[in-house]
């Protein structure tokens, strides 16, 4: 299995025999123990080390909890493989929300930290602004429409 | 009072409700289309929909509470906080179809929700407020020049309203009138209204409260004061009491001119007289809440008393039975606001289902949430998750059992601040108690993002999803603790 945490798509091979499991990541060995204690949740001993971590599935994104701390993986498959990050120059929606107010049109000159389009969520509003002085290719955002995080709004040339 | 509908939802429904059952009273919860099936409705005795998601049609909609109330017999609302709750047309709505209001009556909100009238009589009663303006005209022009004149950097801030919508600071004449309109937009957008007051922004100020109490006799007591200085676009994030900033004298004169605001104000219930106390030590009126704040829980921890109780016995007709100056505070109580806010997104706002939840248990927690494994969080209202408090025999004792606690508090689907909350309460000037509004901005502008887990977490990740995925899906059984995780799919 592949997971992929930040840039780096991580190697791991599991040989679980139900009971002791034998884990192989990134050429480094575990030697591990993992009960399930409940939904989502489980403990992992290591000789008469236990710690206790959750793990759930959403599709490719697996959510971890160890340590104190949440991951957010991707797990590789071939169906995802690449296609994770996209790539492109437009500008996205920052977060959910609505559109309130599109500044631009195709064609205008904008200079860097210009506001192009606004969203709101929760009554906050919140400004895309340009990264760069250019010009804008394309305005794909409407006044009034739902987007969500990774919509592109504004396309600059 | 036998049966009380919660005009609200999330944390503070579930809250209120609980005490209702504690009292022996009915509750009826409302809910809008986005909400169906949220933890508030099945908390409460009953549940009832309002209408569509949007808070204008639902939460906010007078008629719609109104109906829910009658089709449920309740006989009084408790309107929580946010939405209705500072809404003198409200209080006034809910009396007028002969039902008790758990709050001040309708002309305190209206003189207390107009940060105008509310600076003049404060000002009129001898507690002192920031420099600034509170006059009628609204002119572009003479906003500039009272903006220029009080000295920048200003804050604008719209005269309805509160929870940072709409507050812009100012540092120049040239940024003033894109500000003051993008103040104006948000604030008709969220209060319906945009006459503005102007303040001068005061520099490292800490947020310091005090909560008071009243009853329709006229007594007003006060339960000593709050500290919300962490802040996070002028929404707080973390609060505590006892303030740290604070010696003997000058909390007895704080809580003293809470209590003087309250009798200006003739204030009945529950409520919060908030200040700015600059670094001199001196402190300056800045608004008044006219309702249970989101932060009352500490209260509740260092004096045992229960304000959703004191709220309806009050409004029940009943005196208060806290005698001036009694009130005695034991030890030191912290709170964290759990938010879906992605700390690694400009902490914007997050939306998706809960995958997983489990809240902190242990001695001196205690966890206000509004959510359960499943929950879907959706953008169209407050971000607030839940609130975690944490109780201690001294300001060490209870942060130290909020670092612990907040590393044990799993949320897993939708981004949140946790790691911001760590952050903040393992920070040596936190726990020095040097706290300003500018504190996050100041030490924990970036945080630094572990993208990785160790490699044996990584491991032991890998075991648990390979024995998911290893499971046919015709073979599920109801014992299957994969299962039972809920509704969503596994890969």
């Amino acid at each position: 299995m592949r997971l992929v945490c930040g840039d780096q798509a991580i190697e791991i091979d599991v040989q679980d025999a139900g009971g002791e499991a034998r884990v192989t990541v990134a050429g480094q060995t575990f030697e591990m123990r993992v009960e399930t204690v409940g939904p989502g949740t489980f403990v992992c001993s290591q000789g008469d080390r236990h710690q206790s971590f959750h793990c759930v599935r959403d599709g490719d994104t697996v959510h971890l909890f160890w340590g104190g701390r949440v991951y957010r993986l991707e797990e590789e498959t071939e169906r995802s493989r690449g296609s994770h990050r996209h790539v492109g120059g437009g500008l996205e929606a920052p977060m959910p929300g609505k559109v309130i107010a599109v500044k631009v049109a195709p064609g205008d000159t904008v200079g860097k930290g210009d506001e192009l389009v606004v969203v709101e969520a929760m009554k906050m509003e919140n400004a895309v602004r340009a990264p760069r002085a250019g010009r804008v290719k394309s305005v794909s955002a409407r006044v009034g429409d739902m987007v969500s995080p990774g919509v592109v709004l504004v396309e600059l040339e | 009072m036998r049966k009380v509908l919660i005009a609200n939802r999330g944390e503070i429904a579930v809250r209120v409700a609980r005490t209702c059952r504690v009292m022996g009273i009915a509750t009826a919860a409302v809910y809008s289309e986005a909400d169906a099936g949220a933890l508030h409705t099945r908390v409460a005795d009953e549940a009832v929909p309002i209408g569509p998601a949007e808070a204008a049609r639902s939460y906010l909609s007078i008629d719609a509470i109104l109906a829910a109330a009658r089709r449920t017999g309740a006989d009084a609302i408790h309107p929580g906080y946010g939405f209705l709750s500072q809404s003198g047309d409200f209080a006034d709505a809910v009396a007028r179809a002969g039902l008790t209001f758990i709050g001040p009556p309708g002309d305190v909100h209206r003189t207390m929700g107009d940060k105008k009238g509310a600076r003049r009589l404060m000002a009129a009663a001898g507690v002192p407020v920031v420099p600034g303006y509170d006059g009628d005209d609204q002119s572009d022009a003479a906003l500039a020049q009272e903006a220029a004149r009080i000295g920048w950097p200003v804050m604008i801030k719209p005269s309805r309203g509160g929870g940072g919508k709409g507050l812009r600071v100012v540092r120049g004449d040239k940024d003033f009138l894109s500000a003051l309109a993008g103040s104006r937009r948000e604030a008709r957008a969220a209060f319906g209204d945009d006459v503005v007051v102007l303040e001068r922004l005061l520099e490292r100020p800490r947020h310091l409260e005090v909560q008071v109490l009243a009853d329709q006799a006229g007594h007003v007591v006060h339960l000593l004061e709050r500290e919300c200085s962490i802040q996070r676009r002028h929404q707080k994030v973390v609060e505590e009491t006892p303030s740290p900033a604070l010696s003997d004298e000058q909390r007895l004169r704080l809580c003293a001119a809470g209590v003087a605001a309250a009798r200006a104000a003739a204030y009945v219930n529950a409520g919060t007289v908030e200040f700015l106390l600059d670094p001199s030590g001196t402190f300056y009126f800045l608004e008044m809440n006219t309702r249970l704040q989101v932060e009352h829980p500490v209260t509740e921890c260092v004096t045992g008393l229960d304000l959703v109780r004191l709220q309806i016995e009050v409004a029940a007709g009943l005196p208060l039975a806290i005698a001036p100056d009694t009130i005695i505070a034991r030890g030191h109580a912290l709170e964290c606001r759990l938010s879906a806010e992605d700390p690694w997104n400009a902490d914007l706002p997050s939306a998706g289902r809960i995958l997983h939840f489990s809240p902190p248990e242990g001695p001196g927690i205690r966890f206000d949430g509004g959510i359960a494994a499943g929950s879907e969080v959706g953008i169209h209202y407050d971000p607030l998750l839940a609130k975690l408090v944490t109780w201690g025999a001294t300001r060490a004792e209870s942060i130290e059992r909020m670092a612990d606690a907040l590393r044990r508090t799993v949320v897993l689907g939708v981004a949140t601040n946790l790691e911001r909350l760590q952050a903040v309460v393992d920070h040596p000037a936190f726990r020095r108690g040097e706290l300003h509004t500018g504190f996050l901005e100041e030490h924990l502008g970036a945080l630094q993002r572990v993208a990785c887990p160790p490699a044996e977490g990584l491991a032991a990740a890998a075991v648990a999803l390979s024995r998911a995925s290893r499971t046919p899906q015709g073979a599920r059984t109801a014992s299957d603790p994969w299962e039972s995780l809920g509704p969503w799919r596994l890969g």
